[in-house]
């Protein structure tokens, strides 16, 4: 393997990274006298082009390698994940592109396409380094991201209280990989799987595990490593926390998959009812219950509705890690298609939130009262995307969950899951109340007195709507991203 | 395949379009939505005469069969987890497709007229044509899902027309009732079709040897016996026929059709006489190789047919007494209707599918001719239905009283001119050559004759003798220029051309349309494939005389009982009232099924649901009160705990600090530090928690 070989694979993510430097470039160069909205179209449209012209260059350039034993590994399955993070990246700078809350234009460009590229990378590492290196380039960014508001003390608040906590969890992780390194003497993940092949699960591998467990625990902002997540949505500029949610939650989703399906495969154990085993799959089930009750009780009382979503992301978290633990080809296929779908929901929610913010200078629930006769648009836009995420059919939400948690009763033997999948379909259900009070606000309750109609701005309004039939459409037709995923899967398996 | 084949599906789809545009067109856009809706359904027209002339071509396609299918989702791996739907194209779907859409058209314009004073004609075309394209799924379908999809929008905008004036509370109960009633069939068909699919794997109809209405699913299902030693092809047959039976008003679900007359006219024209309750009929049609299926060796007649014969024989006899009692305009038509749909069922048991579609498309037309111009009527009297305070119109409304005479006389079966004669003949005689019994036969001929006697009686109640309504207003020649100028708003008057120009293009079709299906010449029969006329031979002619004859008879003592002399008041007792054992009390009284409904079913019902109610109220919603109380009280916890335990700690510890000047400092710290901490608990409590479930 030559460099050229691998700048020739590495190239969507050069791509990415060379529009960066171009959006700080010209923004730092030619456009530091204009307005901020001006500079936010044109920065944004030169991020968009580039991110799409990496898209672009996967999708007409399949490739397939894996080079220097797993430190890049690029299979079609890292591609359609990877295709998916460009589009919410594009999505993200598409609803920043209306904001006012920075004069930094550039610098916040090129850190959502740095972030991007972290993201990429993670996607296709398979060995423990890349991992950590390509997490910690996707966290720095978003830490940043979230302290970009410098106006607003409790965007720099919600920053540091991101950062300490993920400094922490990745101490954490970087000791449990390492623990892991000392344990198998293998960075690469098959190379670990097949060390510890046949090894009991003695309290050092165990220590070693939860460790691993909590540092990607922290990224997918399941219980109780959820702590940051509520501050850090809602004091982060609403894109940023759109992007926390979305992409990020994507490519997190897929590593902790991949590092737990692929590297522990020896100590998966079992968590089917009645026949508990020790093992990654019964803590991974533990997780997932807690965050489905904390998040969905917690969002139940919150008054703020990026507080809201914050919770409701915790409690989707508890959703998609049902699609983990099934610990199957099928299982991995629900994940994606459900991170995908839910990162697209929820970028979409967050993006009327910001126009609601913009508009009224806050993002309590009462801030949207009457939405419907001031933006009607926007408010039909959130109603696909607050039924999605309640998971109503026929909305892509709906089609997440019920193939989630086919993959996770399907995954054991005599429905050893089932107890797990009845559990998240009763938390569904206590989802759609606060879902519903969102809605209730915006159709039922009366716009406060004398409010005017919003003035919402053409492209955010289009993109919204984008959003929201894109949803349906997944919905309507799951069949077609599925049918991708699967045929991915299919390609990887020997 | 050819291009017509392949875009089949734009005859449904054009009125569906169009029903989408007028919903979102606001209430003032009539002509807007008029047009739209006549444009698309004539559309539909002319492209359903392509696919006529298609199958006219002489065939070289198996079966002259062309079918598209599609697959429609994927469920589960593999062939039989996979859904398709399609259309197919063959002289049934053609044949029907021309008549719906031609006489649907006519019914739009007629409409135009009709609903000219409403305020929500935008929302009556928007039904229409959603009615329309519906009903033209039906006829295309390939597959008994999409059918069954279509079926029930057919139902749903059934509804919403007889409830179109939803103000009458006597309109939205008789909404009601049409959608209840025929939703207990659909339950039974929609068994039909889960056990049809699970014993074939798939629905579609035809699929080059592999659909369920083929040779080698029906073999298989014709050996299989049920439980109770029924075939299940027979089985599922009848569970078909009895969404069939829901949706064509056959006894005992017919309840619902007479009352759907509340809908405005053109409603009941298009849809509860022209089309949808003939989708009955077509359904038993499109069905019918698996009706008719038999295993090798046994009696030619299948069960199941045996079955159809009998409902349709026993409702063609019961609506036609029913209608010989009845005053309202509509009713009689209503319950004609019924009568007459029991004749095509009977059709398709003993004759095969061109006996019954034959009937089925000659009533279409001369039933919508009818209604159209009871409709007409209506309107001219200045809404009034009750026959008895109608007569003498034909002096106010020539067109509609000649158009109407064409109807009625097709509708009885007045010899050799009429289309009804004809199709109605081809019955009777198919009865009378069935080989199970003769019953059949009798029942159909007595339907004939009570046709002719209660259509005599509404024609002579309406249209001979003098004007009855509106107290007794002065004869048309008075001498009291004054007087009749007073009067002359309400006495009748001739409609508008909207509504006369169909009546007459109806008319012309209803006396036309004989020359397709005579013995001497039977196209249609040959032409939908199952049925080698023989001519005039003697049986022929023999059945044809003696029902000439019971015709006659009822004609002829319709009007010895009424139009000898004519009724003079509007209040004098029915001519029948004599009849012995107070027979005429139990035909205008409908048997009471009616009340027989109330009392038990009805009444059952209710008990039922107060019980659920009750049980609902009580049980449940404590249980369920309950839950949510705990879960709320959960959630209340967690705030607090949110709160209380880790943020009011803080806060408190802010406070204190703030007061040392430290708050920026402390305030970082001190949360975040609840927060890491609660990361090394759980790594403990994760590790043990493993540790332990490893050791045990």
């Amino acid at each position: 393997m030559n460099y050229s070989q691998l700048l020739k694979f590495a190239a969507p993510e050069t791509i990415v990274v060379l529009t960066a430097l171009a959006v700080l470039a010209v923004d730092l160069t030619s456009l530091r006298g204009l307005e901020p909205r001006l500079r936010f179209i044109i920065g944004g449209m030169l991020a968009c082009v580039g991110c799409a012209a990496a898209a672009v260059w996967m999708i007409v350039m399949p490739e397939q390698a894996n080079a220097f034993g797993g430190m890049l590994v690029v299979d079609p399955l890292t591609q359609l994940v990877k295709v998916a993070l460009l589009g919410l990246t594009v999505f993200t700078i598409l609803i920043s592109i209306e904001s006012n809350f920075t004069q930094h234009v550039g610098e916040y460009l090129a850190l959502i396409l740095l972030a991007t590229v972290g993201m990429m990378f993670l996607v296709s590492a398979e060995d423990l380094l890349m991992v950590f290196v390509s997490l910690e380039m996707t966290s720095l960014s978003l830490y940043i991201l979230t302290a970009f508001n410098k106006r607003n003390i409790k965007s720099a608040e919600a920053a540091l209280k991101y950062f300490l906590f993920g400094g922490m969890s990745a101490a954490f992780l970087l000791f449990g990989l390492s623990l892991i390194y000392g344990l198998s003497g293998a960075t690469n993940l098959g190379g670990i799987a097949a060390a510890l092949q046949g090894r009991k699960l003695d309290p050092l591998l165990v220590v070693a595990l939860v460790m691993v467990v909590i540092g990607f625990g922290f990224k997918v902002a399941a219980v109780p490593f959820h702590l940051w997540a509520p501050d850090a949505y809602e004091g982060a500029p609403t894109p940023s926390a759109a992007f926390i949610a979305s992409g990020s939650k994507v490519a997190s989703f897929f590593i902790f998959a991949k590092v737990m399906i692929i590297g522990f495969a020896g100590a998966t154990g079992s968590g089917a009812f009645g026949y508990y085993e020790s093992g990654w799959v019964p803590m991974i089930a533990i997780v997932a219950v807690l965050s489905m009750v904390l998040g969905n009780l917690g969002a139940i009382v919150q008054g703020n509705v990026k507080r809201l979503l914050a919770y409701s992301a915790i409690a989707h978290g508890g959703y998609a890690l049902l699609g983990m633990l099934a610990n199957s080809q099928q299982g991995v296929a629900a994940l994606v298609y459900y991170v995908i779908t839910y990162g697209m929901t929820t970028l979409g929610a967050f993006g009327v939130v910001a126009v609601v913010e913009q508009a009224t200078g806050d993002s309590k629930l009462s801030d949207l009262s009457g939405l419907c006769r001031r933006a009607p648009v926007v408010s039909v836009c959130m109603l696909v995307f607050m039924l999605s995420l309640a998971g109503i059919p026929p909305l892509a939400g709906f089609f997440g969950k019920f193939y989630v948690f086919l993959a996770a009763a399907a995954a054991v033997k005599n429905l050893g899951l089932l107890w797990l999948v009845v559990f998240a379909i009763a938390m569904s259900a206590v989802s759609l109340y606060y879902y519903l009070q969102v809605m209730k606000r915006i159709y039922i309750s009366d716009p406060p007195a004398g409010a005017p109609r919003m003035r919402v701005a053409w492209l955010t309004q289009a993109t919204l709507a984008v959003l929201a039939v894109s949803v349906v459409l997944l919905g309507c037709f799951p069949g077609w991203l599925v049918g991708l995923i699967e045929r991915a899967l299919a390609s990887l398996a020997p | 395949m050819t291009w017509i084949v392949k875009n089949l599906w734009l005859i449904p789809a054009l009125p569906i379009l169009a029903a989408g545009l007028s919903s979102l067109a606001p209430q003032r856009c009539r002509r807007f939505s008029a047009t739209l809706a006549i444009g698309a359904l004539g559309f539909a027209f002319l492209v359903s005469l392509c696919a006529f002339a298609h199958t006219l071509q002489p065939g070289g396609h198996d079966g002259a069969k062309e079918v598209f299918n599609f697959e429609w989702l994927q469920f589960a791996a593999g062939d039989p987890g996979s859904l398709k739907l399609g259309w197919v194209l063959d002289p049934l779907t053609a044949v029907m497709l021309v008549m719906v859409t031609f006489v649907g058209t006519l019914i739009f314009i007629y409409s135009v007229g009709y609903m000219a004073h409403d305020e929500n004609f935008t929302r009556f075309f928007t039904f229409l044509s959603l009615f329309a394209g519906a009903m033209l799924g039906v006829v295309i379908a390939n597959s008994l899902l999409l059918l069954f999809i279509s079926w029930e929008l057919v139902g749903l905008t059934s509804y919403l027309l007889i409830g179109f004036w939803y103000h009458k509370p006597s309109a939205a109960a008789a909404a009601k009732k049409a959608f209840i009633t025929t939703r207990i069939g659909d339950v039974a068909f929609l068994l039909g079709m889960v056990w049809l699919y699970s014993q074939t794997g798939t629905l579609l109809f035809y699929d080059q040897g592999h659909g369920c209405m083929e040779q080698s699913a029906l073999a298989k299902m014709v050996v299989q016996t049920t439980s109770v030693g029924m075939a299940v092809s027979t089985a599922i047959g009848l569970l078909i026929f009895l969404g069939a039976m829901g949706k064509s008003g056959q006894v005992p679900l017919h309840v619902w059709l007479p009352d759907a007359m509340e809908g405005p006219t053109p409603v009941s024209a298009l849809i509860h006489a022209a089309t949808m309750v003939a989708a009955g009929v077509f359904l038993v049609a499109r069905v019918y190789p698996l009706m008719g299926v038999h295993a090798e060796g046994a009696a030619v007649e299948t069960t199941a047919l045996q079955v159809v014969t009998w409902i349709g024989a026993i409702t063609a006899v019961f609506a036609a007494s029913i209608a010989v009692a009845q005053n309202d305009i509509k009713r009689i038509l209503a319950y004609s209707t019924v009568s007459q749909l029991g004749f095509m069922m009977m059709g398709l048991g003993v004759g095969g599918v061109a006996v019954g579609m034959f009937h089925l498309i000659t009533h279409a037309f001369f039933k919508s001719l009818l209604f159209m111009g009871a409709g007409s009527v209506i309107h001219g009297c200045h809404e009034e239905q009750d026959i008895r305070k109608m007569g003498g119109i034909r002096k106010y409304m020539p067109v509609t009283f000649l158009t109407y005479a064409v109807g009625m006389m097709a509708l009885a079966g007045f010899p050799l001119f009429f289309s009804g004669f004809w199709s109605k003949d081809a019955i009777i005689h198919a009865a009378y050559g069935w080989s199970v019994s003769h019953v059949p036969f009798y029942l159909g001929v007595a339907g004939a004759f009570l046709t002719a006697f209660y259509m005599t009686r509404q024609m002579a109640l309406v249209f001979w003798g003098d004007y009855r309504g509106h107290g007794s207003p002065p004869p048309p020649h008075s001498k009291l220029p004054q007087l009749i100028k007073v009067k002359s708003e309400l006495k009748p008057h001739e409609s508008s051309r909207p509504m006369t120009v169909p009546l007459v293009i109806l008319a012309v079709c209803a006396v036309g349309l004989s020359i397709i299906g005579t013995p001497a010449w039977p196209w249609f029969q040959s032409f939908l494939g199952s049925h080698h006329g023989e001519g005039f031979t003697y049986e022929v002619i023999k059945i044809m005389v003696a029902s000439t004859l019971v015709v006659f008879l009822g004609l002829g003592l319709g009007l010895w009982c009424y139009g000898r002399p004519p009724r003079q008041t509007a209040e004098e007792p029915d001519v029948l009232v004599k009849l012995p054992l107070g027979m005429h009390t139990w035909f205008a009284r409908k048997y009471g099924v009616d009340e027989l409904y109330e009392m038990t079913v009805i009444r059952f019902n209710a008990w039922f649901a107060r019980a659920c109610a009750f049980l609902d109220e009580w049980i449940w919603g404590g249980a369920v009160a309950l839950i949510s109380y705990a879960l709320l009280g959960l959630a209340w916890v967690n705030r607090a705990f949110d709160e209380l335990v880790i943020n009011l700690g803080f806060d408190q510890g802010c406070e204190r600090v703030s007061r040392g000047g430290q708050f920026m400092a402390r305030l970082q710290d001190g949360r975040i530090q609840n927060y890491l901490r609660v990361i090394g608990v759980a790594l403990v409590l994760l590790v043990l928690f493993l540790i332990w479930g490893g050791a045990k």
